[in-house]
């Protein structure tokens, strides 16, 4: 094993406990990498899914040593930080933390932004009563090289806010994220009838999008692993969830396959979605895609499995 | 401190806050609340208000994208930055004041040098249009147009006093405005324009547009074709009396402008039916929302 990716939420939007999300699971995102032989932990998102997730790491690295580890935020909206305030290492000392994310271009800080969840109004903790070392730091898209053989590239995705995908390699493998992720469309594609239809806004419009969408498929390019959003059907998502920010099953499907992705994992389930309905729409989609002999592996994301490449 | 630098100090605090133009105000609100809105009326709107282009192109080409490309699009720009996030910061611009408080008395009215900005855009590109340059260039020859006088907001809304006696100068002595502001500021509005697309990282070609628009003969970058078309198209918009930016008695394009565009006098005038009913539409757009 080089990377080890196990699902602590996959929920999108709001966590969803209750009997029709026991088997996928109702807590927002957060996944935890690990690496090589030595486990090293990094972790990505910290939605309502990092508070089992930091039970888990208490009883299992704890008594190896301090935790020395990093979380890469895919942005700031609330399902993706909420879980950050019930997150039990933060609390103890000797604990390193290092939080990665973009922030909007409001430019408020990582620190404010997320470490302000702790604060009197909203929480009985404030930051400044924490145990843990914490730095924030914020990215754009850009290479890094995190040591022992690990780097990550990350990428701007389509979103309402800026958002970051992540793309991490080690021992000759490639694990990519592309949530919270719809694709670049050509929002300029008016009818002629419109007032504000501009002949030259649809042509550079196209052009646009298409050159982004390409960008975005050759960052997950041949990777082994990519997690991406799959919040709607493409039904759904043409009805009325254009320009939401999250992607439809197909087009995830679509776009990792020209990709050459090898296993693609759906990920940001809706939070509207039975366990039930989201294996309808699975099965249907598998059907289809063995008609078309297609031979890339997808999965639905489901929390508290693992996935190892 | 000397009176150059300290009026620049001033102005340079003014840039950093710019307001915008209360003519798109309101149809930005309309946008914003109307679930029938598309990205096209987003990008007409602000494509119709200099400083909101400006500020939108400034985010993408900013340090916190960090995109090693130029973006000179607004289209593009709106595809990348997504609606929501350019609508957020159209919104969150300030406006300029209205007029109709004396004590808040200014040379410029909003109006005259909106109309003005559109007419110089439109005539760019309707200039490059007719000497056939390449269809992707065109937006560039607009924005070009649409902020060329960017540096007059400062002026007119910080050295508000100043700027009258200014603008009288050149009624007295029927002098170009930018000799006149020199005269009563130390420093021209192409000046403060360069401060402004600098401030807002907006690229060597606006620039250099903002910069050497009256300054043209001495131009020697590789931004030549914009900058004469602009240019062109300013004369145009002063002789024709389209809009109003202070310039009453702008100084005769050179017979070797001309020239060197492959353009006459005639062409002017088949701008002018153009570029009054370009006008006329934006104003039936931004109205909408006030009927």
């Amino acid at each position: 094993m080089a990377i080890r990716v196990t699902f602590w939420g996959v929920r999108g939007s709001i966590p969803t406990p209750g009997p029709t999300t026991v088997k996928y699971g109702g807590n927002t995102a957060c996944l935890e990498l690990r690496f090589g032989a030595e486990e090293r932990l990094i972790i990505i998102d910290a939605g309502s899914g990092i508070r089992e997730l930091g039970g888990a790491i208490l009883a299992k690295d704890l008594k190896r040593g301090p935790i020395d580890t990093k979380i890469f935020l895919t942005h700031t909206h609330w399902d993706h930080i909420m879980g950050f305030p019930f997150f039990t290492p933060i609390y103890i000392k000797n604990t390193k933390l290092e939080v990665f994310g973009p922030v909007s271009y409001e430019e408020d800080s990582l620190d404010s932004v997320v470490g302000g969840q702790l604060q009197y109004k909203y929480f009985p903790v404030t930051v400044g009563q924490l145990e843990a070392d914490i730095h924030y730091s914020r990215l754009r898209e850009t290479e890094m090289d995190l040591d022992g053989g690990v780097k990550v590239t990350t990428k701007y995705l389509n979103h309402p806010i800026t958002v970051l995908g992540y793309k991490f390699e080690y021992q000759g493998k490639v694990f990519c994220t592309a949530y919270d992720h719809e694709p670049f469309s050509n929002i300029f594609d008016v009818s002629p009838d419109n007032p504000s239809y501009n002949e030259e806004a649809v042509r550079e419009g196209a052009l646009a999008a298409k050159e982004e969408n390409d960008k975005v498929e050759a960052f997950f390019s041949g990777a082994d692993l990519l997690v991406h959003d799959s919040q709607y059907t493409q039904k759904e998502y043409m009805k009325d969830k254009k320009g939401w920010g999250h992607s439809s099953f197909e087009w995830a499907i679509v776009s990792a396959n020209r990709a050459r992705v090898k296993h693609l994992v759906l990920f940001h389930h809706e939070p509207m979605r039975s366990d039930d309905e989201l294996e309808k729409v699975y099965c249907d989609l598998i059907k289809k895609l063995k008609v078309k002999k297609v031979t890339m592996k997808v999965s639905l994301a489901q929390e508290g499995t693992s996935i190892e490449v | 401190m000397n009176d150059k630098a300290k009026t620049i100090a001033v102005i340079k605090n003014y840039i950093s806050k710019m307001p915008s133009l209360p003519i798109a105000w309101s149809k930005i609100q309309e946008i914003s609340k109307n679930p029938k809105a598309t990205p096209a009326d987003l990008n007409q709107v602000i494509s119709l208000d200099p400083v909101l282009m400006g500020r939108v192109m400034k985010l993408i080409n900013s340090a916190y994208y960090g995109l090693n490309s130029q973006i000179t699009s607004l289209v593009r720009a709106i595809i990348m930055l997504g609606v929501n996030t350019v609508k957020n910061l159209a919104l969150s611009t300030a406006v300029l004041g209205g007029l109709s408080s004396k004590s808040n008395f200014q040379a410029l009215n909003n109006d005259g040098f909106w109309r003005h900005s559109l007419c110089v855009g439109v005539a760019a590109k309707l200039i490059a249009t007719k000497r056939r340059k390449d269809p992707k260039q065109l937006e560039e020859y607009f924005v070009c147009g649409l902020l060329h006088d960017i540096g007059k907001i400062p002026l007119n809304n910080k050295l508000s006093a100043e700027y009258v006696q200014a603008l009288s100068l050149t009624d007295k002595e029927h002098l170009p405005l930018y000799i006149t502001e020199e005269r009563t500021m130390d420093v021209n509005h192409c000046e403060v324009g360069r401060l402004i697309v600098n401030n807002w990282n907006l690229g060597p070609a606006m620039e250099d547009v903002v910069f050497f628009h009256h300054f043209f003969d001495s131009y020697p970058g590789e931004n030549r074709d914009v900058l004469l078309t602009v240019a062109a198209a300013n004369y145009f918009a002063n002789s024709f009396q389209i809009g109003f930016s202070g310039d009453r008695y702008p100084e005769p394009l050179p017979a070797a402008v001309y020239e060197e565009l492959k353009i006459t006098r005639d062409d002017f005038d088949e701008v002018e039916s153009k570029v009054n009913g370009e006008i006329e539409k934006a104003k039936i757009f931004l109205q909408v929302a006030r009927q």
